[in-house]
């Protein structure tokens, strides 16, 4: 049944569509303005879905043309998705008020490159929004290949040669875990003949088809996700991109996939016994989350060492699955996990931003030479180092607040050994941060090629602070974010 | 009333704070900082008797004891002394750097939940860093690299603690509820175990020392001043609060008394062999610290409750007389006339318990956990040991260094027999019962280690020893850190490795593997 109200689930898909088809209709300068001018309306539209889903206390459904799953296919969003999808609806505005400067196209003219960044960006809004309100995994799946192929020509955008192998490689490596879950979803969809999330979540059982198709869909989303040891594209790829993209990559596109990975397994899977593999996915990320770190720590530019520290963050969403799983203390573990997405997202997309402040004032990102660079951009050194007040886990701070429930899961659950990878990738965080901060607020004094543009440091500031906001969310958000998950055993809750 | 002031006492220093990002207003608020902690004194003052008093908003809980109000009123007079005095033009990021420190410094001894805590906590530690190693010298560089690396650590383990203990006590994060149901709780030990561990690194017990004389050498005597009085009392609050005197834990209690018993000697026995006044008055810090822990473990052996209330008071003493002497090296460096050497010297074995000091005093205090067997004795050796200590700092500071002097405000080099009268003679307004001290029997028992300090101080300079290196066991942390940094290129070659395509490709298809093993291994079962 769709309820009152689920026809803004099509609209929340559709505007950015709609945006899209304006800009090619119209070209040129129009499609900044475009971008910009609907951005407000997707955020409206965001909040109002929340708002809806907090209200009734129960995820709110479109079926798209009437016809009820498995004959049509359904749009859904519950109280994680409704969090995503405002996530989203701030971070992408920001970062296009952010790029206006780079991409704007020139008085009488039309720039390729600027078209195509307006473009792009509003693709990958519309196909987050579809990832996270697919409810059919076929559909998911296009969704999906819609965001990976939005997000590549982002990174080869500048058309130097090192950005276009690397958006090659991220092409060529996505394109791998998209065969690999297409393949699950045609097992599943032959074992079971219906893909709609919750009808497979009722009847799923634990036969060889069933792990088969699991294993191989959640290879295909950890690929595109670049958990360790599958990091493959992402370094060159965030690195490489320009700031306002890297922002968008980084701080949302990798926490698609991922979110996709959240659905199958507490979605689809959740009556089955699914301790053995979450804990695989644990040791995943509690590999990535060290190993990343001291890679960041190695990094002699500062976006390559951001970039890093996104593999190490990765890292850290995938103690969400030993954690969230496990019976005693598994709601701490989905509220600390969900709460590292956004606070990640908030402050890498900040982070990402003061990098490329950072860049275009002193003409490079070399962190040795760094010194004194705070006195010449306090505003830009600030977001840095709250930004990474969060990654490293220090209060008040989304980041904080993360490992907080993590870790108390931890104890709750007894599984001690994700407090490793937690507090040690923490003090590694700490070390990096250090290496940033450090030598800009030291003595010395730096060149600065070009004054920053105090809108672009707002921006970036302005996401920042919501990083650090998160640290006073109220226990009712973490009831949202439950709202529509089924539970072990088939309940809802 | 109280409660306005209780949170004026963080609300206040934070409109500071908040100015400071106000270009037209900085330079007064930096000037005017000096009035940021008069709340908290008040706060302080206030809560001394009476029942504790707590306030509770933004979700964030403030709870002001007797304890804590002792040791809130002395660090704040002594943050608004030395601020007061500062020099004012000093640049914006030493004076974020002072106020983000100050706040957590007052902070601590009102947080009322373990967030507020640990957040107040991560205030006193971190940002200090900003107040000492922003430099070109390889030195401070060094000892900011170090004191950061510990305060991390410190972080990383309290936050361990602080989980467990709010995973033992569902019905909230008050610290009263966490440590209510903390004798009950599965994680006792593990808790107690990464308690001290982690206010231990800020005490410095052994071996987590080493960081202690180099900040204090690397910082200038202002900072070095405020450090070691009010924010080392960081870690001596969080035992207090974190410790269950309620219960008696024989085991626990008795190994934090030994560790403290042997920093406290530790202390002794390195410092004597320092010739840097700064390193000495380091290691007395560390040694003090060491006294104050053996307290607490054997108060927490016995199920002592009012053990807490005794070592605040302890540390409060300790607070002002450690700041004063820091201060008298800048202000004794050129001229050292003989009245001031004998203020210097009752301060300095104040430390000892010289009688009619406050020291004194905190030694009384210490009287109920060092009563009997082996304790007495080695409280009684520990002054002793003390009272070399200080005497040997008393030679450090005849032969003064003219650098001290620049490093010191003027203000504060005038100000200094003000505040050297007050650390002397202040505890005596707080003490439960001063009276006692002036007895014949206390005079005397506070006299003879004193004497016996003093009088084999010389000897043990004949002997000679040689100078242990500034941070000691630092140098092994050290070694053992460079040789970590030392595996980082082989990280490097294997990201190198695992990013090349048949790696890559491979990682897949194991990951499809064993995700498909670990399914199956439940559905074979």
């Amino acid at each position: 049944m769709t309820a009152p109200g689920g026809e803004l689930l099509v609209f929340a898909v559709l505007t950015p569509v709609l945006g899209i088809l304006l800009s090619f209709a119209r070209g040129g300068r129009a499609a900044e303005a475009i971008t910009l001018a609907l951005a407000p309306v997707g955020l409206v539209l965001a909040g109002f879905v929340a708002w809806l889903v907090a209200w009734s206390g129960a995820p709110l459904v479109y079926e798209i043309g009437g016809l009820a799953p498995p004959l049509g296919i359904a749009l859904r969003a519950d109280g994680a998705s409704a969090t995503m999808m405002v996530v989203t609806a701030l971070i992408v505005p920001a970062a296009a008020f952010y790029a206006r400067e780079k991409f704007a196209t020139p008085q009488g003219g039309e720039s390729r490159s600027a078209l195509t960044f307006w473009i792009m960006l509003q693709a990958i809004w519309a196909a987050l929004n579809l990832v996270f309100l697919g409810s059919d995994l076929f559909n998911l799946y296009v969704a999906l290949e819609l965001l990976t192929f939005a997000a590549v020509p982002l990174v080869c955008i500048d058309g130097r040669p090192e950005t276009l192998a690397a958006a090659l490689r991220y092409l060529l490596f996505a394109l791998f875990g998209s065969i690999s879950y297409l393949l699950g979803v045609a097992l599943l969809y032959g074992g079971y003949g219906t893909l709609d999330i919750v009808l497979l979540g009722q009847k799923i059982e634990g036969t060889p088809l069933v792990w088969t198709a699991a294993a191989l869909m959640t290879a295909g989303l950890l690929a595109k996700t670049a958990l360790f040891p599958l990091h493959i594209w992402l370094p060159p790829a965030h690195a490489n991109a320009p700031a306002a993209a890297s922002a968008v990559l980084s701080g949302l596109v990798v926490k698609g996939s991922f979110f996709l990975a959240l659905r199958l397994w507490f979605y689809v899977l959740p009556g089955l016994p699914i301790a053995a593999p979450a804990a695989l996915l644990g040791a995943l990320g509690g590999c990535a989350a060290l190993f990343g770190s001291i890679l960041a720590l190695r990094q002699a530019r500062l976006k390559l060492l951001v970039a890093y520290s996104t593999v190490a963050q990765i890292g850290y969403l995938f103690l969400m699955f030993p954690l969230a799983a496990a019976p005693a203390g598994g709601a701490l573990g989905w509220s600390g996990g969900f709460m590292q997405v956004l606070a990640h997202a908030f402050a890498k997309a900040a982070m990402f931003l003061s990098a490329g402040v950072l860049a275009e004032a002193l003409g490079h990102d070399r962190i040795a030479q760094f010194g004194g660079a705070a006195r010449a951009l306090p505003l830009t050194f600030l977001t840095l180092g709250l930004g990474g007040l969060s990654l490293m886990g220090l209060p008040p701070s989304g980041g904080f607040e993360a490992k907080w429930f993590l870790l108390r899961a931890c104890a709750a659950s007894g599984q001690w050994i994700w407090a490793v990878p937690i507090l040690g990738g923490g003090l590694l965080a700490g070390g990096y941060v250090f290496r940033i901060l450090a030598p800009a607020l030291g003595d010395g004094e730096v060149k600065v090629k070009a004054s920053p543009r105090r809108s672009q440091e707002l921006v970036a500031l302005g996401l920042v602070v919501i990083a650090l906001a998160l640290a006073f969310a109220p226990e009712n958000f973490f009831e949202f974010i439950r709202i529509g998950r089924p539970l072990a055993g088939g309940g809802a809750s | 009333m109280i409660q306005i002031l209780l949170v004026a006492t963080l609300a206040w220093p934070l409109a500071f704070l908040a100015a400071c990002f106000v270009r037209p207003w900085r330079p007064r608020a930096l000037a005017w900082q000096f009035l940021a902690p008069a709340p908290g004194l008040a706060a302080g003052l206030m809560g001394l008797s009476g029942p504790p008093v707590s306030v509770s908003a933004l979700g964030f809980v403030l709870r002001l004891d007797a304890p804590g109000a002792l040791l809130l009123a002395f660090a704040a007079l002594l943050w608004i002394v030395v601020s007061a005095t500062l020099w004012r033009d000093k640049d914006a990021r030493f004076g974020v750097c002072w106020l983000l420190t100050m706040i957590g410094s007052l902070g601590v001894f009102v947080a009322g939940d373990l967030v507020s805590f640990y957040l107040l906590y991560a205030l006193v530690s971190l940002p200090a860093y900003g107040l000492f190693a922003f430099s070109d010298d390889p030195e401070k560089q060094r000892a900011g690299a170090v004191y950061l690396a510990f305060a991390l650590a410190g972080e990383a383990v309290l936050l361990a603690a602080f989980a467990l203990l709010a995973a033992g006590a569902p019905q909230g994060v008050g610290i009263a509820e966490v440590m209510a149901a903390l004798p009950a709780s599965p994680w006792r030990g593990a808790v107690l175990v990464l308690v001290v561990a982690g206010f231990g690194m800020k005490m410095g017990l052994v071996p987590f020392n080493g960081w202690m004389p180099l900040n204090y050498r690397a910082a200038p005597i202002p900072v070095a001043a405020v450090l070691s009085g009010a924010g080392v009392k960081a870690g001596v609050i969080g035992l207090l609060r974190f410790l269950p005197f309620e219960a008696p834990l024989a085991e626990a209690g008795g190994a934090l008394a030994i560790l403290g018993f042997v920093t406290a000697f530790y202390g002794v026995v390195v410092g004597l062999t320092q010739r840097d006044a700064k390193n000495v008055l380091a290691y007395s810090s560390i040694s003090q610290m060491g006294v104050i822990s053996a307290a607490l473990g054997l108060g927490l052996a016995a199920g002592q409750v009012s053990a807490a209330g005794d070592m605040a008071f302890y540390a409060a003493n300790h607070l002002l007389v450690k700041a004063a002497l820091f201060v008298a090296l800048g202000a004794l460096a050129v001229r050292r006339p003989v009245w001031a050497l004998a203020l210097a010297g009752a301060l300095a074995l104040s430390l000892a318990g010289l009688p009619l000091t406050g020291g004194a005093l905190a030694k009384l205090a210490s009287k109920a956990q060092f009563d009997a067997g082996w304790a007495k004795v080695l409280a009684t050796l520990s002054s002793i040991g003390s009272a070399m200590l200080m005497t040997h700092f008393l030679t450090r500071l005849v032969s003064g260094e003219a650098e001290a002097a620049s490093e010191t405000p003027v203000p504060l080099a005038r100000v200094w027999p003000a505040l050297a009268l007050g650390a002397l003679f202040l505890p005596w307004a707080f003490a439960v019962d001063p009276g006692k001290a002036l007895t014949l029997d206390a005079l005397w028992d506070g006299f003879w280690p004193v004497a016996i300090g003093v009088a084999l101080a010389p000897v043990w300079r004949r002997l000679s020893v040689p100078q242990i290196p500034t941070g000691d066991s630092i140098v092994f942390f050290e070694r053992g850190f460079a040789r970590l940094v030392r595996l980082g290129p082989a990280f490097e070659r294997a990201d190198v490795g695992l990013r090349q395509w048949p790696a890559a490709g491979v990682s897949l298809l194991v990951i499809v593997l064993a995700l498909l093993a670990a399914g199956l291994g439940d559905f074979v079962r």
